[in-house]
This record gives C-alpha cells, structure tokens and sequence, in this order.
C-alpha cells in the first residue's frame, strides 16, 4: 500500500511485530492442520506397535488410500460446483457388478467388460447431472434417492449373492506388484494428477471454481453453467466407476452391497482436505491429505487393537477434531 | 425516535467517539489510528478514495468487524466486543455497501429482519404485513414479492428503510444513492432531514460531491486509512475544494466532445424487441458512439440492456456489421460470442467471483483467447490480467488478491476490467460507475471514450445525470418500455435529464 506523504506518521509499536509472527505461525499451523495431524497420528500409532511401519503395513495403507482416494476424489468435483452427489459410492458398487456380470454372464472379455461397468458409472454420473440442471432436482434429494435405487438394484443384480467369479486379468491389477510393492496406488496417482490438470490448468477446470463460487455470476460472465456442472457429475461418475473396478479387483469379489460402507468416508475425506460444502474452494492436494488422515485413522485403529467396539466412536473423534480445528481456522483466520 | 433521545442541556455533544482506531487485515493496513468525533444529531459525511477504508470504519462502529486496537465511545460508553445485533439494539444501524438481501424471503421479510414485531418468541406476522406495507409506501415494491426477483435498486431500498425505520439513534449509510434515480435520493434525503430533526445523527458515505454538500453537516475525509482532514463547516466549501480534499490534488473533470452520426450507417440495428416489460421497434447504434439509457426504474432502460445481451428471455434481432440479422442472443455466452459484452449493476450477484483472485476473475469471460485446446496458457493469462490490472488502477498488492477484500468500488473496476477484456464491439454499461470515487470516474469515462474512438459502440445505463452528460453523444429517455425521448448534442443538459420523460423535447 503506498504511503501518502501527508499522512501523520503512525505511532511506532515495538511489540507489534512479535504477536503478528506468533499469529502468522498459528495461522500456518491451522492451514495445514490435516497434514500436521496426519504426521502427528503417523508417529503417534508408530510408538504404540511397531507393526505401523513395517513395509507390509505401509503396503496395505497405500492400497486401502488407493479406493477411498478414488470415491473421495470423484465426490469432491460436485462439492466443488456447490452441489452433491451422494450416489457415487451406490454407484462404485452397481457398477463394478455390471462389468462382473457383462463377463460372466455375457461373456464378454474382461477388460471389454470392465469398460462397460466403467461406462455405466460414467452414464449414471451423466444422468445426475441432467437431473439436477435440467429438471432444476435438488442434488442432496435426488442423488440420495439414486443410491436407493442403485443400493438396491445392485442387491436385485446379485441376489444377495457374493460374486466372486472374476477372470485373472481382472484381478490382476489388484494383486499386481513390483517388488513387493503394489501398483493398484499408481493409478490413483494417476487420477489425482488428472485432475489436478483439469482444475488448475483448463478452462473447464476454472470453470468450475467459477460456477461453485458464484452461478449467477458465472453466467453472466459467459459461463454456460449447466454444462459445466453436468460435465462434473459426468467425470465424478467415471471416476467412481475405475473405483469401482480397482475395489472388486483387490478384493477379488463383489459383495452385494459392494461400496456402500464408504459413503461417509467419501464424503469426509474432501472436506477435511478443506473442499468446501458451499463450493468454489478445494484442491487435489487437500483431498490427497484428508484420504490419507482418515485412511491412517482406520488402519491405525486396527493395529493398535483398540477393541473393536470402540473403534468407530474412536475414529469418529478423530475426524471431529480434525473439522473442528479446520472451521477454527476458517473463522479467525481466514 | 427513542424518548430518552431528546436532548438533555449537559448532554455530551458528541454522540459518537473513535479514538486511535487501527484495523490490520495481516500486512494491510486498512484503516490507521483514526480519531474521529460526531456531534449529535448532525449528518456526518465521509469521505475519501476507493479503498480508503471508509466501508472498514464504520464496519468497526457497526459492530461488523472487530478493531485491531483503538476503542469507540457511544454516549461517552465504550463498546467492546460486540456484534451487529447488539449495536442495534444499542441504536447504531448500518447500511451496509452491498446489498444484504435473503433472496428466498420477502420484501416485508427481509425490511423487518431481526427487529421482527414478536410476542414470547412468536412473529406477529400481521403486524409484520402491515408494518412493511407502511414502509414500503410510495416505493411501488411489493411486500409480498420475493426479495431474490427484485431488481438491485429495490433491493438497495429495503436495506435503507430497514435501517431508517429501526428506531436506532445513530445510522449509518454506505453509498446508499448508487444507482438511485434523482427522485428516490431527493425522497431519501427529505427522510434523513426529517429523521435528523428528531435528533437522529447519521454517518453518511458517498462519492457524490453535490450530494455531500447538499446534505452533510460535517465532513471527515479518509486517504490510504488515514484521517487526512475534514471540517466542521461543509456549507463553505465548494465542489471542487472537496475533490481536492478527497484526492490530495487538483480533478480535472472529463468531458467528451459528443459527436453527431447522422450520415453514417449504423452498425447496430435492432429490431422489434418485445418481452413482458418492452416493446421497441427500432434501435440503431453507429461505430463509435456512446448512448446513454435513463428512465425511471422497470421503463425499459435495464430491461433493453440485459435483453440485447441475453439475460431476458426476449423476440427480437439483431445485426451487427459485418454479421446476418439473429434472434437476440439466447445467453451471455453466445452474446459474448457475437461480440456484445455487459456489465451489471449489481456487482456482488452477478458480476464477480468473488472467492476468486482478481487476474481470474478479469480473464474470465476471455478464457478461449487465453487458451489452446482447453488448456490455460498461463503467461498470456497473466499478460491479459496483468494489463487490466494496471488500466483499472485497481488497488491491491497484485492481480493474485482475492476479490472478496477488496473494497467496493475496487470490485466495481475488476468488473469492469472482465468486460473490457473480452474487446467486446457493443458494449453495455448499467452503472458502469457505481461506488467509484470522483478521481477513478474520470479515468473509467476516459477508457470507454477512447474505446469508442477505436470504433465501439457503446450503451450507458445510469441515473447519475452528471455522468451522462459527460460521457455520452446520444440518450435515450425510458418510459412504459418504450424510447420516449432522444436527446443528442447540445440538448444533453442534467437539467433536461432530470425532467426524464414527461417533459416532452
Ligand atoms: N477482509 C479483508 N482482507 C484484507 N484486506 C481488506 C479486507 N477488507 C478490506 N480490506 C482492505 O482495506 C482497505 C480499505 O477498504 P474499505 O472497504 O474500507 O475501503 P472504502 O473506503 O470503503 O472504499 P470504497 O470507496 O471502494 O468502498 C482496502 O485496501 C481493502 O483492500
Ligand atoms: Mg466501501
């Protein structure tokens, strides 16, 4: 800001500076609250029981990131243009029976098969966004009741049965590994870098912040904003559906209500990573280090033995905490 | 309006008192150890640049936001550690920039938000109605419509007379006449006066010199957050002493040598637009020429503007040079497309992002001119932002400052800045000018004059009469949404302007 000569020089405080770099440090601290709290609980579970650093385990945690990760990332593009879509983890699991079925019961190849149910995914994310656009639906009611139905055809689809008739190439990238190393994570790098691109380096990226901060605006500014969300919807589909694909290969099976338990990690995991619910703020890395919060979270629990009826309640403080920290620093500090 | 306001003789003459006022937003300093004192029922006027920190002051009064250090007096009581709600019921009401406006509720809602007529917890919703039909008499806005249909002058007309019926003994207005027409401003300032003589003091905020002089009492001027003078006396000064007073230097006030097209083609023509609200058979435009819209509000003006660029649903077409006769364009995208750029009135709805940074938000209707294939080509956007950064004299540390912290009338020129980046060959103005202060004016009207120079047509919507006359070859008077009156060359007066239609040429 540029000093006008005229004004009256201002009393010079000594002690100011001082609480301004302690305020400044503080602030820092609470901007990158879920990393801190990340490396905090690493350390944390690694001094109770030593298994937490064992290659194996650092293994497992990479793979259990690799599925949220792709859900977590799928939900956080239509928080991003200020909407929902509760359906995608409903959707990760009808999906990925279709492409099952497409191979067992069609006989197509599997990767011909995986494709469809891939499709099918990126269809239904198509069709959300025509709902909530076009018919004006409002995406927490319409999404919601789009995971009843797919909940539920996903059950009629299987008959409560567990498939588990896979062919080896389907399986393969779940089990694949390089030296002990699995490489299931690769592609969720993959798609993280993806978006990242998307959202930083493109026009429809920058859309996207655009019509989440404000739609009314983006339109006037030349923004055809219903494209843009329906776009959204449409890559947030896809994504679930190689989720979808990447959970039945590592597991192996398709449970009959495959994807349905990772709903409210989903939706968590962006949020803690500081997407916002009202739109317009977020980033790649934010949901990369809210995944890893929550998937450090489940898998800690699990090996320090807590007792499992505990477990949840547990977590669930965890992820309270983290929030509580974050919309702190939203309100004094933003 | 309270009784125990009426004066008592060894009452303090101050009602209001800021000593050694700081507020830091981290390394900005938006306003800097100002002390400041208002006399009881008096109309205090504050003045000062965009960006000066008139808005962050009289926020710290409001109880809006919370000083860094220095304290306020209310009735020789300090006040600490309050909030909007208690300063209200204390009698500080503010009025605040934008408008704050709960678009799902109603007119009568949203004039009565928090000072509900209620007995044990429950809203006396008759009450309510016929409160707010009282109040909004000879405004013609509906107390049942809803406030998110209202246009931004109706809009800006509950957040006043919510403020001046709450009974507070201290109100504050922010730049309450933007974009109000000459009638309104002359019926708001009859209020203030009668309100004044109650014992009512008021805080008011204006870029508008005539206004300042007309109304103001008292005077304290604002540079760069800092106290930079005032006075007790505003009748003894004169425009340009105020001005000067404002920028620290002399203005040296624009005016265009207008311009008569009568034989040269025009390069827009218009024809037979109709909606709801309009009906105009014939508008043509020339290269290079300025017209301005006025009438009152809902006679057409704002209606032909939003229409030509899309944002009405409307019968009608249109021919720029060069391309066919179309419908009018269908949305902004495709008007942007056909070359037609517009800016809003209301910058806080539907001009800016503003979670997003400044160079985004000015490179944001020109995303395929800073793109290949999809893909951001970040220097050219940088160049582009970085450019209109500079020309609008936006004040921010760089174009990466978000918008949301800016002051007003520096979110007005981001705005501006968007639209002037898409080189637009119509381009549409409503309030082009609203919340920018004297200096900055002068600059806008000198950009869109020079712009007209390289041949683009350009529409001015505006009520600021002064405004018009400085900028414009052409105007066009509104009424019944129709072109009643057109005024070119030396028939362009503010007195003419303010006759408005009835007054037949
Ligand atoms: N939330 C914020 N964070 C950072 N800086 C801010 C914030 N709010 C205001 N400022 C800065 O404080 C300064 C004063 O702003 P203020 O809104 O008080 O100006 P103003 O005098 O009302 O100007 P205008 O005439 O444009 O309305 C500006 O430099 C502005 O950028
Ligand atoms: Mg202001």
């Amino acid at each position: 800001m540029s000093q006008v000569t005229t004004a009256a020089a201002t009393k010079p405080s000594t002690a100011q500076p001082k609480r301004e770099g302690g305020r400044y440090v503080l602030g820092w601290v609470l901007h990158n609250v879920v990393w801190i709290w990340l490396i905090a609980l690493v350390i944390f579970f690694g001094l109770f029981n030593q298994f937490f650093f064992t290659t194996f385990n650092l293994q497992n945690i990479m793979v259990q990131a690799t599925v949220l990760g792709m859900i977590g990332l799928a939900v956080a593009l239509p928080l991003l243009v200020a909407e929902i879509d509760l359906s995608l983890p409903a959707n990760l699991g009808f999906s990925s029976a279709i492409g099952a079925l497409a191979y067992s019961d069609l006989g197509l190849p599997w990767f011909i098969a995986m494709l469809v149910g891939v499709a099918v995914a990126t269809a239904i994310g198509f069709f959300n966004g025509l709902c909530i656009t076009k018919l004006r639906m409002v995406s927490l009611i319409q999404t919601l009741s789009m995971m009843i139905i797919l909940q539920g055809a996903l059950l009629a689809l299987t008959q409560g049965r567990t498939l588990t008739n896979l062919p080896d190439g389907y399986v393969w990238i779940g089990q694949a590994a390089i030296g002990g190393w699995p490489i299931m994570p690769v592609i969720f790098v993959v798609a993280l870098i993806l978006v990242a691109v998307i959202l930083r380096r493109t026009v429809l990226g920058r859309s996207i912040y655009a019509v989440g901060g404000n739609p009314v605006a983006s339109n006037s500014a030349g923004i055809r904003v219903d494209r843009i969300k329906i776009i959204t919807y449409t890559i947030a589909g896809f994504l679930a559906g190689v989720g979808g694909f990447l959970l039945g290969s590592w597991q192996m099976a398709i449970t009959s209500n495959q994807g349905s338990s990772y709903l409210l990690y989903a939706i968590a995991a962006p949020i803690i990573g500081g997407v916002s619910v009202f739109g317009g703020r977020g980033n790649v890395v934010g949901v990369l280090g809210g995944v890893m919060l929550l998937t450090v979270i489940q898998v800690g629990l699990a090996i320090v033995s807590v007792p499992s009826f505990y477990v949840g309640m547990i977590g669930g403080v965890m992820i309270f905490i983290a929030v509580a920290i974050d919309a702190i620093r939203v309100r004094y500090f933003a | 309006m309270t009784a125990s306001s009426a004066a008592q003789p060894d009452q303090d003459p101050f009602i209001l008192k800021v000593e050694n006022l700081t507020k830091r937003y981290g390394a900005t300093v938006a306003l800097s150890d100002v002390s400041l004192s208002i006399r009881r029922g008096t109309i205090h006027g504050l003045l000062g640049e965009n960006g000066a920190g008139k808005s962050t002051l009289v926020g710290l009064i409001s109880g809006q936001r919370v000083p860094t250090e220095g304290a306020i007096f209310l009735d020789g009581a300090p006040i600490a550690n309050v909030d909007v709600k208690a300063m209200e019921k204390a009698g500080v009401f503010l009025v605040t920039q934008e408008p704050m406006i709960i678009d799902h509720a109603t007119a009568a809602e949203n004039l009565m938000l928090g000072i509900w007529p209620s007995k044990n917890g429950f809203v006396n919703w008759r009450k309510l109605r016929d409160d707010a039909a009282r109040m909004l008499e000879g405004t013609h806005i509906d107390p049942q419509a809803l406030a998110g249909r209202l246009d931004a002058v109706a809009r800006r007309k509950l957040n006043i007379l919510r403020a001046m019926f709450g009974g507070g003994k201290v109100i504050i207005l922010d730049e309450p006449t933007a974009a109000l027409t000459v009638e309104d401003r002359a019926q708001l300032f009859a209020f203030m006066r009668q309100l004044k003589a109650q014992g009512v003091t008021f805080i008011f905020i204006s870029h508008y010199n005539d206004e300042i002089l007309e109304i103001c009492d008292a005077c304290s001027v604002l540079r760069d957050g800092v106290l930079a003078g005032g006075t007790e006396d505003v009748g003894s000064l004169t425009s340009e002493q105020l001005s000067e007073l404002v920028l620290g230097r002399g203005l040296a006030l624009f005016q265009r040598e207008r311009r008569t097209f009568a034989d040269e083609a025009p390069v827009v023509r218009v024809r037979n637009v109709e909606n709801g609200h309009l009906a105009i058979p014939e508008f043509d435009l020339h290269a290079g020429e300025i017209v301005g819209f006025t009438g009152l509000p809902g006679a057409g003006a704002k209606e032909l503007a939003r229409a030509l660029f899309g944002l009405v649903p409307s019968q009608g077409s249109i021919a720029l040079e060069g391309q066919a006769t179309r419908p009018l364009p269908a949305d902004p995208r495709a008007a942007f497309d056909m070359g037609i750029a517009f800016l809003s009135d209301d910058r806080r709805r539907d001009g800016n992002i503003a979670s997003m940074s400044i160079g985004e938000n000015i490179s944001l209707s020109s995303l395929a001119a800073v793109a290949t294939s999809g893909f951001l080509k970040p220097e050219a956007e940088k160049a582009l932002s970085q450019r209109y950064f500079q020309a609008m004299g936006i004040k921010a540390p760089s174009p990466a400052t978000v918008v949301d912290k800016l002051s007003g009338g520096n979110q007005q020129k981001v705005c501006l800045g968007r639209v002037l980046a898409t080189n637009p060959r119509l381009l549409i103005l409503d309030e082009p000018t609203r919340g920018i202060d004297v200096g900055v004016k002068q600059d806008v009207l000198r950009i869109i004059d020079g712009l007209s120079k390289s041949g683009v047509s350009v529409i001015i919507v505006s009520t600021d009469t002064d405004e018009i006359v400085r900028a414009v070859d052409r105007v066009c008077i509104f009424e019944n949404g129709a072109i009643r009156v057109q005024l070119s060359g030396e028939a362009i007066t503010s007195e003419r302007l303010r006759q408005g239609a009835e007054a037949n040429a």
